[in-house]
């Protein structure tokens, strides 16, 4: 399993746009991915359990992914919130 | 705020909202009960599990088949971006935690498909409905939705509940989902009344479109409403009236009488010029956004488009705009207005509109930020397509391109070598437009404003967007609830510099408008005359009283009276003075 920190620089935060981009993004991996606030976790590959985050702009949000291709998933998946979801 | 009224059954009640739509209602109740959908409480046995994780299956299906339909529906109705809000509902439906812990309550905890979907919905919404965000609270709307759908499926309730409407009524729900008001038949509904929402919500977008009264934001109409109780509804002032007495009721029925009248007088005003009695002519125009709105600027007696908001070419999608696909847009529009003219506002982003297809990094200060013009002038292709979209779109009509949030004379020089530049690219490919294009700048930047001469010598007009410049003049954010009384259109401040810049125009030989919220305030109007505007532009919906006040003042009395008002000393001496002014002269109008 690997982790990463990132920070949420989007400035509507992870709503729904955002957040179905995410789960489109997980499901293509065969890895487990799971997203964390504080102490709630959920699946990354649902776009409810992402939404219930409510992770708005500037919240710390750990993304986690186990599985034989988590450097690759956990790749994308940072790689969109670097790019802000190509949002703003 | 409730106030018992002091009717014999003392049962009407006064409830205070925000006005979201003008008009008075007068009609029974229909209650659009979102969330009364009633779920079977009982166990199901263990042999009953898989009929039922079956029947919640299906029923999503189906849910999934009917929200492509209105999908489709929602595209034709209020075309396809607005049809968007569908495709999250679908992705929620395709969601496996959400069916998997349904589908779970089934199993392990022997609830029926219906009561299981709804528990696990419901726990979501309870969720996200405490949720500080906006964005994320808004959403509990969407997931209401879904939940109604798939019950209603799972019990076989048809969903049609509004065909059981018969004859007219007024509309009363919580909140209003898409999918509640894409099925309505808009003949039958005499107005919206909703608990939650704003001037922005659905209901209060829709029932603007339907040109029918709303009230939102009344907090606990649903709760004392039933189908079928009387009810009056006060567009312009924001109250809903339930159980009205006999009293109310024709106190209002006779200011609805009223109201007709003048807008039936209003309609006569259609095919009249916006011409005051003594003869000073105004272009009155509308602002519009999405092409088809041409119609009601027709219908509604406009001359033209003041500004034609290009915004959203750039948020519907994640891809630039082609140049083509841009021409098309206007040259539709202008086809379609020929021969009046149409004022293209070239992009407008940034501040508080951030498109997907460009990049605008997270700002403390979106609207002294990297915006319009701006961003215009970094990225010159983008801006090169745009003028020439706008360009070839001349040649079929009267196009006019508007520069926004210029604040100097540098960026102006800068947009106009690139206006230069784009007319160079379609000469060379023998690609036809009017060489008279006008051009004119959007004056919204304060800078801009006092240096108003500098930027009318290089231009053929000015257009004053006032919503952006009040806030500037005054530091004022008007979405700032604690600080938004400060913002006052007819500060004295305000009102001087639109003197100043009306002037410093004239004297260069260029004519100025407005396009801002002001030119839209009935109680600006005389004073917007006064000041020798040229042109106005609002919304369609506004036109005829605006018109209507155009043509019975005089522009002498309008002068007169703008000289008056600019010895004083504040806004609110000037709307006090300006208030009693026009409901002397317009006894039927409401200020």
């Amino acid at each position: 399993m690997i982790e990463t920190k990132i920070r949420i620089q989007n400035k509507l935060g992870l709503h729904a746009r955002p957040a179905a981009r995410f789960v489109k993004t997980a499901s293509r991996f065969r890895s487990d991915v799971c997203i964390a606030r504080d102490d709630q976790v959920v699946n990354g590959k649902s776009i409810m359990g992402v939404m219930m985050l409510a992770a708005e702009f500037g919240s710390e949000l750990i993304i986690s992914t186990t599985g034989d291709d988590e450097k690759q998933a956990m790749k994308a998946l940072v790689d969109l919130f670097e790019r802000k979801f190509d949002e703003d | 705020m409730i106030t018992i009224g002091k009717a014999k059954d003392a049962k009407e009640m006064s409830l205070e909202g925000v006005g979201a739509s003008p008009g008075i209602a007068i009609g029974k109740a229909f209650v659009i009960a979102g969330e009364q959908v009633k779920v079977d409480p009982r166990q199901i046995s263990d042999e009953g599990v898989p009929a039922e994780i079956e029947k919640l299956m299906s029923a999503i299906e189906r849910a999934k088949n009917d929200l492509r339909l209105d999908r489709s529906t929602a595209a034709n109705k209020v075309g396809r971006e607005k049809a968007r809000i569908f495709d999250a509902h679908q992705m929620f439906l395709e969601d496996e935690m959400l069916i998997g812990e349904a589908k779970e309550l089934i199993r392990a905890q022997h609830l029926s498909a219906d009561s299981a979907f709804y528990e696990v919905v419901q726990k979501y919404q309870n969720h996200l409905g405490q949720t500080v965000a906006e964005t994320f609270r808004d959403r509990v709307a969407d997931l209401r939705d879904i939940k109604r759908r798939v019950v209603r499926h799972i019990q076989g309730v048809r969903r049609d509940f509004l065909s059981q409407l018969e004859g007219s009524a007024i509309i009363v729900a919580r909140d209003l989902t898409p999918s509640d008001t894409i099925n309505l038949d808009r003949h039958k509904i005499l107005g919206f009344a909703t608990d939650m929402g704003g001037r922005t919500s659905h209901a209060s977008l829709v029932a603007r479109s339907y040109e029918v009264p709303a009230v939102v934001g009344l907090r606990e109409i649903f709760k004392m409403v039933k189908t079928g109780d009387r009810l009056v509804l006060d567009g312009s002032a924001g109250v809903a009236i339930v159980h009205p007495s006999v009293s109310t009721l024709k106190k209002y029925r006779k200011r609805q009488i009223k109201q007709h009248e003048i807008s039936k007088k209003l309609d006569t005003l259609r095919d009249l010029p916006a011409r005051t009695a003594d003869g000073k002519n105004i272009e009155l125009a509308a602002n519009i956004e999405f092409a088809d709105e041409t119609d009601s600027v027709m219908a509604h007696g406009a001359r033209g488009i003041g500004l034609f908001r290009t915004e959203y070419l750039y948020m519907k999608t994640s891809v630039l705009p082609t140049e083509d696909e841009q021409f098309e847009t206007y040259r539709d529009i202008t086809q379609r207005m020929r021969p009046y003219p149409v004022i293209f506002r070239t992009m407008d982003l940034g501040g508080d509109k951030s498109p997907t297809c460009i990049n605008i990094p997270p700002e403390d200060n979106p609207f002294l930020g990297w915006r319009a013009i701006r961003i215009s002038l970094e990225m010159k292709e983008v801006f090169l397509a745009q003028i020439r979209a706008i360009l070839r779109a001349s040649d079929f009509g009267n196009a006019k391109i508007l520069l926004p949030m210029i604040s100097g004379i540098g960026e102006l020089k800068e947009a106009l070598d690139l206006i230069d530049r784009a007319k160079d690219q379609l000469k060379r490919k023998t690609i036809r437009y009017s060489e008279s294009t006008e051009v004119g700048v959007m004056i919204e930047v304060p800078s801009a404003a006092i240096i108003a001469d500098l930027i009318a010598e290089r231009v053929d007009f000015l257009s004053i967007g006032t919503n952006d410049l009040v806030q500037y003049v005054l530091a004022v954010d008007r979405g700032n609830e604690r600080i938004a009384h400060l913002y006052k259109n007819l500060h004295p401040a305000v009102l001087r510099l639109l003197r100043d810049v009306v002037r410093a125009a004239h004297q260069k030989g260029v004519w100025v408008g407005m396009c801002g919220e002001m030119a839209a305030d009935p109680l600006a109007t005389l004073l917007l005359i006064g000041l020798e505007f040229d042109e106005l532009s609002v919304s369609p919906i506004i036109v005829p009283e605006i018109k209507r006040i155009i043509r019975a003042v005089n522009y002498q009395e309008a002068a007169s009276i703008t000289r008056k008002i600019m010895e004083f000393s504040t806004a609110e001496e000037i709307e006090h003075f300006m208030m009693r002014y026009m409901r002397r002269k317009f006894k039927d109008m409401v200020f």
